[in-house]
C-alpha cells in the first residue's frame, strides 16, 4: 500500500494547524486515498497507475484553500460556551465585552447610528437634568433653608394673592407670632453709585439688620449690621457684594469703615458678602439698612415690603400659617379701615424662588424622558434587525450548548456598552448644549448661571445609561432567549430571517415610537401655538425702533419735582434735537417691566366703596409726548402738553385708559370726569379732571388682561417720580444709546444711565419663559420625530428587503408596480395609524399636564391635534415611501435568482 | 426561500440527507453522491472533506473515529438532532425553490 501522507501533510503545511488537527485530517484524507488506490486496483489497473489516478484526485484542485476558510474561521470566532452557575462572571463579562466591542467594531455605521440617537436622548436627559439639579433641587445656599419661609399679605378679593406686606404689618406680624426664630423685611433699592470711575447705577436692598443672620450667612469681610444701625438717624452705612467689591474696589480690604458715594449721600462700607451670596437675587449688590421712621412704621395702606422668615425648630409649616391667619384676623378687627379682607400667607422660600419655573422644567424632564425612550425604541429596533442577521451565531452557540442566560447576558453586555459610549457622547451634548440653554433661561431665575454638571448629574448620567441599555437591550435579549432552535432554523431555511415573532416586536417598537412622539409634537405644538397667541397680543404700544433707559434723578441733588423737572424737560430737548429722534419722553415704570405703581382712587359722584373694594388704578407719571412716543393710541380727548404746568399754575389733569372709562363711568363720555387718589374720607387730593382717553396697556405681562390705567403729567404728580426714558427714533434704537448718554452727562456728568434696552428687547424678555419652554419643547419634539420617522424608515427598509422575494413571486403572478406601493406603504400606515390613535388617547390625558403654560389655546386644542396628527403622518409616510419605491423597482426575476 | 450557504451548491442537503439514516465515512459519501446521481454529481477529495468540517463545525453533523476488528479506524460521520432540523428546512426550502422556478418556467416535476 502506498503512502499518501506526506504528499497530504505537504499541502497542509501552510494552515499551521494544530498537530493533533493536522494529524486526524491526514489520516482520514490518506484513507480516503487509499480507498481510491483500492478501488482502482480492484477494476484491474496495475499499481502504477492506481496511485496516480489516486494521487491526481489530490493533485487535481486546491486542498489548502477551502479547509483554510472553514479552520481559520472557526478559530477565529470565539464560541462562547454555556456554563452552569455563576462561576466566571468576571471573566465572562470581560469576555462579553471585549466581543461586544469586536461587534461593534465591525459593524461601524450600526455603532455610529444607535450611539447617536442614544448620545442624542441621554444628553438632552443630562442637560435638563442639570438645569432641574440645579434650579429645584439644590438647596438654597443659606443655613438650614428648608426653614426659611416668606411670608405674604392675602389680598384675593382684590385680586392679590400674595401682597406685599405694609410696615405697619410686617411689624404686627414680626411682634406679636411664636412661631419664628425671627422675622426680617426688605424693600428694593438702588443706588447711583458716584466717586471714583463713571457713576453707576447699582440695585440693592434695603433690610431688616437682622436678614443676615436670619439667612445664616455672615459678610466673608467685615460684620453684619446692628440693631441700632437699622434706625432712623442711625450712620449710613452699607455692606456690598463680593462682585462689587471686586470689581469697583478692586478687592481692596481696606474698604471697611471708608465710605462710598450713594445717592450722593456718604456710607460707610462694614461689610463685604461671600462670593456665593446672592439674596434675593444675583441683581442685588448691596445692602442698606432699612431704618423705617416713625410715619413709615405707621403705615399700614401702602404695601411695598417682602417679609422673609425662619421657622423655629420643630414648628410646622401648617404651624406657621395659622399662628400668621390668626395675627391677620386679629387685625383685620383691630383696623378694619386698612386691612379688612387681609390675610397672611406663608410659603417656603424654595417654593417662591423656583415656582413659576418649576412645572416647566417638570414638563421638559418629561419630555427628555420620552425621547430617551423613543431613542431607545430605535436601537432596540436596530439590535433586532441585526439580530436576525446574526440568528447563524446565536444558533450555533445554542447548538454548542450555550445557555439562554449567558446569551442574554452577552446581549445585555453590548447594550449596556452601546449605551455607555452613547451616555458618553451624550454627556458631551449635555455641556455643549447646556452653555447654549442657559442663554434662554429666564433671567428672574436666580440659580441660572450656577447651573453646571456636577457629581450628581454625573451619577444620573451613569444611571439613565445603564438603565436605558437595559431598556433596549431586553427586547432583542429576550429575543435571543426565547430563540426557538427548531424555528429560527427552519425560518432561516426560508429567509424570513427574523421570523414573524421579531416582526411583531418591530411593529410594536414603531407604535410605541408614534405614539410618544406624538404627544410630544402635541405639547410642542400647544406651546408653539400659545406663544403665537402671546407674541399677537396686541400690547397697547409700539415696540419698533423705541429706545429706553434707566435714569433715577439721586434725592439730595433732585429734592422736589420742580429741580427734576427741569432735568427733565432739558433732557427731552436736547434729545430730540438729536439726529434720527423723532420724539422723547419719560414715564415712571415702562410697560412689561414688571414693576410699576398702583394707587386707591376715588370716582366723584359715586358712593363710598367698602375698604375692599376701592379701585386700584395703575399709576404712571409722564412727560408730554409719552404717547406719541410710545405709539400708544389716543382714542378721545387730548394729550398733555407743555401747557399742563404744576397745579398751581395749571388744572390738575390726567389721561385715562378705556378700561378705566369704560368700568368707572360705563355708558358715559369719561371725558371731563372727576377722579382723586386717595379714599373718599382723604380730603386732602386734588380732584383730578379726565382730558383724555387712551388704548389699554399691557403693563405687567402680556398675558395679563389689562387694568384700569391713568395717567398724570410729571409736573403735577409729587408720589411718584419718573425713571425710564423713551426715545422714538427712525435708526436703529440701539446706536442711539452712547449719544443719548452723553446727553445725560453733559447737563449732569454724575448721573448713572443704566438698563438700556430697545423696547423690543423689553417686550421679547417679557416673554422669556414662555419662549424657554416652547423652544425647548419644540426642539425636543423634532428630535423625536426625526428619531421616530428613522425608526419607521428603518422597520419599511428591512421588511422591503425581507420580502423582495415574495414581492418578486407577486409581480411575477402579475401584481402591478402601484399594488406593491399600496402593500409597502399600507403596512407603514397601518403601524402609524395605530401609534396616532394611541398617542391622541395618552395626549389628551397628558396635556393637561401643561394646561399651566398655555395662553389662549385650550389644553385639548382640536387644531393643534388634526395638525399634528397630519404633520406625523406625512412623515411617516414619507419615511416608508423611500423602501416603497424601491420595493416597486424589485425585478421578478433577479428577486429570485438572488436566493 | 433558499438559505445563502445552499445557494452555493446542494452540497450540504446532499450530505446531510446522505448521513441521515445511518453514519457514513467520508469515502463512502462521495461514492454513493456520484453512485446515486449516475455521474452527475462528484466530489473530489478537495471539496469533500471541507464541506464535511464545516457542517462538523456548525454542529450539525458528527464525526467518530471508529474501530473494528480487523479493519483500520475510520471517521464516520452521523446527523447531530440540530442537523436533522436543518436538513428538514433545507429540503423545505429546495422544494420552494423547484416550485418557484417551476411557476415561471412551466417545467413540472416527473
Amino acid at each position: 500500500m502506498p503512502d499518501f501522507k506526506e504528499e497530504i501533510r505537504k499541502r497542509l503545511v501552510a494552515l499551521n494547524l494544530a498537530p493533533t488537527r493536522e494529524n486526524e485530517i491526514v489520516e482520514e484524507l490518506s484513507q480516503h486515498l487509499e480507498d481510491h488506490y483500492e478501488q482502482s486496483l480492484r477494476t484491474g489497473v496495475s499499481g502504477d497507475e492506481a496511485y496516480d489516478a489516486a494521487l491526481n484526485e489530490l493533485r487535481a484542485s486546491d486542498l489548502s484553500g477551502p479547509l483554510k476558510q472553514i479552520e481559520r474561521r472557526v478559530q477565529q470566532e470565539p464560541v462562547v460556551i454555556g456554563r452552569d452557575g455563576n462561576a466566571n462572571l468576571l471573566s465572562d463579562l470581560w469576555q462579553d465585552l471585549r466581543y461586544g466591542l469586536r461587534m461593534l467594531a465591525k459593524n461601524p455605521g450600526f455603532a455610529a447610528v444607535a450611539v447617536i440617537a442614544l448620545a442624542l436622548g441621554i444628553g438632552a436627559n443630562s442637560a435638563i437634568f442639570s438645569v432641574v439639579n440645579t434650579v429645584l433641587l439644590r438647596p438654597l445656599p443659606y443655613k438650614n433653608p428648608e426653614r426659611l419661609v416668606m411670608v405674604w399679605e392675602e389680598n384675593s378679593k382684590q385680586g392679590f394673592p400674595r401682597d406685599t406686606p405694609s410696615p405697619a404689618n410686617f411689624i404686627d406680624w414680626r411682634d406679636q407670632n411664636h412661631v419664628f426664630e425671627s422675622m426680617a423685611a426688605i424693600v428694593e433699592a438702588s443706588f447711583n453709585l458716584t466717586g471714583a470711575g463713571d457713576p453707576e447705577r447699582i440695585d440693592g436692598h434695603g433690610v431688616s439688620a437682622g436678614l443676615f443672620s436670619l439667612l445664616g450667612v455672615e459678610p466673608q469681610l467685615g460684620r453684619a449690621f446692628r440693631s441700632e444701625e437699622d434706625k432712623p438717624g442711625g450712620s449710613h452705612v452699607v455692606i456690598i457684594s463680593y462682585g462689587l467689591w471686586q470689581r469697583r474696589f478692586g478687592s481692596d480690604p481696606g474698604i471697611i469703615g471708608n465710605p462710598i458715594n450713594l445717592n450722593g449721600k456718604s456710607f460707610i462700607v462694614v461689610g463685604v458678602m461671600p462670593r456665593t451670596f446672592q439674596f434675593p437675587t444675583r441683581k442685588d449688590q448691596l445692602w442698606v439698612p432699612l431704618a423705617f421712621d416713625a410715619k413709615e412704621a405707621g403705615q399700614r395702606g401702602s404695601h411695598y415690603l417682602e417679609v422673609i422668615a425662619r421657622i423655629k425648630p420643630g414648628v410646622t409649616l401648617q404651624q406657621a400659617q395659622a399662628e400668621m391667619t390668626t395675627i391677620a384676623t386679629r387685625l383685620q378687627q383691630q383696623y378694619p379701615e386698612t386691612n379688612t379682607s387681609i390675610g397672611a400667607v406663608v410659603t417656603p422660600l424654595h417654593e417662591q424662588v423656583v415656582g413659576d419655573i418649576k412645572p416647566a422644567l417638570l414638563v421638559l424632564l418629561g419630555a427628555v424622558a420620552f425621547v430617551l425612550l423613543i431613542a431607545c425604541a430605535n436601537v432596540a429596533n436596530l439590535l433586532l434587525a441585526r439580530a436576525a442577521v446574526r440568528q447563524k451565531e446565536i444558533a450555533l452557540r445554542l447548538a454548542l450548548g450555550a445557555g439562554r442566560a449567558r446569551l442574554i447576558r452577552q446581549f445585555l453586555t453590548e447594550s449596556v456598552l452601546l449605551a455607555a459610549l452613547g451616555g458618553g457622547i451624550g454627556l458631551l451634548l449635555a455641556v455643549v448644549g447646556l452653555s447654549v440653554l442657559k442663554r434662554f433661561i429666564p433671567p428672574n431665575i436666580s440659580q441660572a448661571q450656577a447651573i453646571t454638571i456636577d457629581a450628581k448629574v454625573l451619577i444620573f448620567t451613569v444611571l439613565v445609561s445603564i438603565l436605558t441599555g437595559l431598556i433596549f437591550g431586553l427586547a432583542p435579549a429576550t429575543h435571543a432567549a426565547n430563540f426557538n432552535l427548531n424555528d429560527t432554523l427552519k425560518e432561516s431555511g426560508r429567509d424570513s430571517a427574523a421570523g414573524s415573532r421579531g416582526n411583531r416586536i418591530r411593529g410594536l417598537l414603531v407604535i410605541s415610537e408614534v405614539a410618544v412622539s406624538f404627544i410630544l409634537l402635541i405639547g410642542a405644538g400647544l406651546l408653539i401655538n400659545s406663544f403665537l397667541h402671546l407674541r399677537n397680543v396686541d400690547p397697547g404700544f409700539r415696540a419698533e425702533r423705541a429706545l429706553t433707559m434707566k435714569i433715577v434723578l439721586p434725592e439730595p441733588r433732585y429734592a422736589d419735582k420742580e429741580q427734576r423737572g427741569v432735568f427733565y424737560r432739558e433732557l427731552i430737548r436736547r434729545v430730540e434735537t438729536l439726529p434720527g429722534v423723532s420724539s422723547a419722553a419719560v414715564a415712571t415704570n415702562l410697560p412689561l417691566t414688571e414693576s410699576g405703581n398702583s394707587v386707591g382712587v376715588s370716582i366723584e359722584g359715586h358712593a363710598d366703596p367698602a375698604p375692599d373694594r376701592v379701585p386700584i388704578v395703575i399709576t404712571r407719571i409722564i412727560s408730554p409726548r409719552y404717547f406719541e412716543t410710545m405709539g400708544i393710541p389716543l382714542l378721545k380727548g387730548r394729550a398733555f402738553t407743555e401747557e399742563d404746568k404744576s397745579e398751581s399754575e395749571s388744572p390738575s389733569v390726567i389721561v385715562v385708559s378705556e378700561t378705566t372709562a369704560r368700568s368707572f363711568w360705563p355708558g358715559e363720555d369719561a371725558l371731563g370726569k372727576h377722579i382723586k387718589v386717595g379714599s373718599p374720607s382723604n380730603n386732602d387730593n386734588k380732584w383730578l379732571t379726565v382730558i383724555g382717553v387712551v388704548k389699554d396697556v399691557r403693563q405687567f405681562e402680556l398675558v395679563v388682561e389689562p387694568k384700569p390705567q391713568m395717567y398724570l403729567p410729571f409736573t403735577q404728580a409729587n408720589f411718584f417720580e419718573p425713571r425710564a426714558l423713551v426715545v422714538k427714533t427712525n435708526l436703529e434704537p440701539l446706536s442711539l444709546a452712547a449719544t443719548v448718554r452723553k446727553t445725560v452727562w453733559e447737563i449732569d456728568k454724575d448721573q448713572p444711565v443704566s438698563d438700556i434696552a430697545s423696547m423690543e428687547h423689553i417686550v421679547s424678555e417679557s416673554v422669556a419663559r414662555q419662549r424657554f419652554s416652547m423652544l425647548l419643547l419644540g426642539i425636543f419634539a423634532g428630535l423625536a420625530l426625526v428619531l421616530a420617522a428613522v425608526g419607521i424608515y428603518g422597520v419599511m427598509s428591512y421588511s422591503v428587503a425581507q420580502r423582495t422575494h415574495e414581492i418578486g413571486i407577486r409581480m411575477a403572478l402579475g401584481a402591478q408596480k402601484k399594488d406593491v406601493l399600496k402593500l409597502t406603504i399600507g403596512q407603514g400606515l397601518k403601524l402609524v395609524l395605530i401609534g396616532v390613535a394611541i398617542g391622541l388617547g395618552a395626549a389628551f390625558i397628558l396635556t393637561r399636564v401643561i394646561a399651566s403654560l398655555l395662553f389662549g389655546v385650550s389644553a385639548t386644542d382640536p387644531i393643534t391635534f388634526v395638525a399634528i396628527s397630519l404633520v406625523l403622518i406625512g412623515v411617516a409616510m414619507l419615511a416608508s415611501l423611500i423602501p416603497a419605491l424601491r420595493a416597486m423597482k424589485v425585478d421578478p426575476m433577479f428577486a429570485l435568482r438572488y436566493q | 426561500m433558499l438559505d445563502r450557504e445552499l445557494k452555493k451548491g446542494s452540497a450540504e442537503l446532499l450530505i446531510l440527507s446522505l448521513v441521515q439514516d445511518r453514519p457514513r465515512h467520508g469515502y463512502d459519501i462521495g461514492q454513493l453522491i456520484e453512485l446515486r446521481s449516475r455521474g452527475t454529481l462528484r466530489f473530489n477529495i478537495a471539496s469533500l472533506y471541507p464541506l464535511l468540517y464545516r457542517l462538523e463545525k456548525r454542529g450539525w453533523i458528527r464525526g467518530r473515529w471508529v474501530e473494528k476488528a480487523g479493519q483500520r479506524r475510520r471517521r464516520y460521520y452521523r446527523l447531530t438532532s440540530a442537523g436533522k432540523k436543518i436538513l428538514a428546512a433545507q429540503r423545505d426550502g429546495w422544494r420552494e425553490f423547484v416550485e418557484a422556478i417551476s411557476l415561471i418556467t412551466g417545467i413540472q416535476h416527473a
